[in-house]
């Protein structure tokens, strides 16, 4: 005997996503789900945005971390709302550990909440976690060929950061080969060349988000 | 679960075989998934069942045009016009499809 199912074994996380995102469109607030590999550089870049946006917006962070609160301490000072998931192992979010711990943030105070996501390209570009949209951090030293090998990431992000570009001369990083490969991939896809330590192209980054803030939930 | 629950709801005592369906964008390891299958598995009805993963390819819908297609690798631009306002219509499959049973 045959049964037919068709489901999405991803059920229940699609599910809880589709409720969070529903709760944070009523809450007006922007959720941005930040993913890399490690040491891309999404801490650095929250720093910055914290330091940068932190009195024209009331932001709120979710660290996602296999275990530690290290790049929590890192954004204590700027006093901001901040909550780690440890997922002890795991190699990224779900909907429901976000759904979970939503109930910690006073969510009426909030215009953004950046998800750092797990270190990692893969596992978190498939799971939903009901964000607004993903952001997708590379650094030049994690060389040019992540488009290409890791097409679903660069396909769902909204917008592509390229950090550590003051790096570049000291590696093998092919500027054309990279912005090549990710325009095939996605053509309209905006990209940002950063650095995050000497401050390149932040400006055009902090007026990007700014506006997704602002027009939020009104155009998405 | 999915597996379990409606092997229990159709009065299932054993699960002989499971057809799952991925899409390619989504990048499983048949191997680590059949892996992982079985330690979940195990011990229940569904110990024991067969795996059958069908991977389909990515098709897109050119937005423009019209036109259903499937993109090369990693070229994911319109093959009759060139442009780039694409949908996917299929490839993010992560689908259990049926389930076999006694």
């Amino acid at each position: 005997m045959e049964i037919k199912i068709m489901k999405n074994i991803l059920d229940r996380n699609q599910n809880k996503a589709n409720e969070v995102r529903n709760l944070l469109i009523s809450k007006k607030v922007l959720m941005v789900n930040i993913i890399s590999s490690p040491g891309a550089g999404k801490t650095t870049l929250l720093e910055r945005t914290c330091e940068a946006l932190g009195a024209k917006f009331r932001i709120g962070v979710i660290e996602g971390d296999i275990t530690t609160d290290r790049d929590a301490q890192r954004l204590k000072k700027y006093n901001i709302p901040i909550v780690v998931i440890n997922t002890e192992g795991g190699c990224h979010l779900d909907s429901n550990s976000i759904s979970k711990v939503l109930d910690s943030f006073n969510l009426d105070n909030l215009d953004v909440l950046f998800v750092e996501n797990v270190g990692n390209l893969i596992c978190p570009s498939q799971f939903d976690l009901g964000e607004s949209f993903k952001l997708a951090i590379v650094s030049t030293t994690e060389g040019d060929d992540k488009p290409a090998k890791y097409p679903m990431l660069f396909r769902e992000a909204v917008a592509v950061l390229l950090n550590k570009i003051d790096l570049i001369p000291y590696t093998n990083f092919n500027f054309e080969n990279f912005s090549s490969d990710l325009k095939k991939i996605n053509a309209q896809i905006p990209l940002f060349e950063i650095s995050c330590t000497r401050g390149d192209g932040l400006t055009e980054w902090y007026k990007w988000i700014e506006d997704k803030v602002r027009d939020y939930p009104l155009r998405r | 679960m999915i597996v379990l629950d409606t092997a229990l709801s159709n009065n299932l005592s054993k699960v002989t075989k499971v057809n799952i369906i991925f899409g390619q964008l989504i990048q499983i390891v048949p191997d680590i998934f059949e892996f992982a299958f079985r330690e979940t598995v195990r011990n229940s009805v569904a110990d024991g069942a067969e795996l059958y993963i069908e991977i389909v390819p990515v098709i897109m819908k050119c937005l423009n045009c019209g036109n259903d297609f499937q993109p090369k690798e990693n070229l994911f631009a319109c093959n009759i016009c060139s442009s780039t306002d694409l949908g996917i219509m299929q490839g993010k499959e992560l689908f259990i499809k049926s389930i076999e049973g006694e």
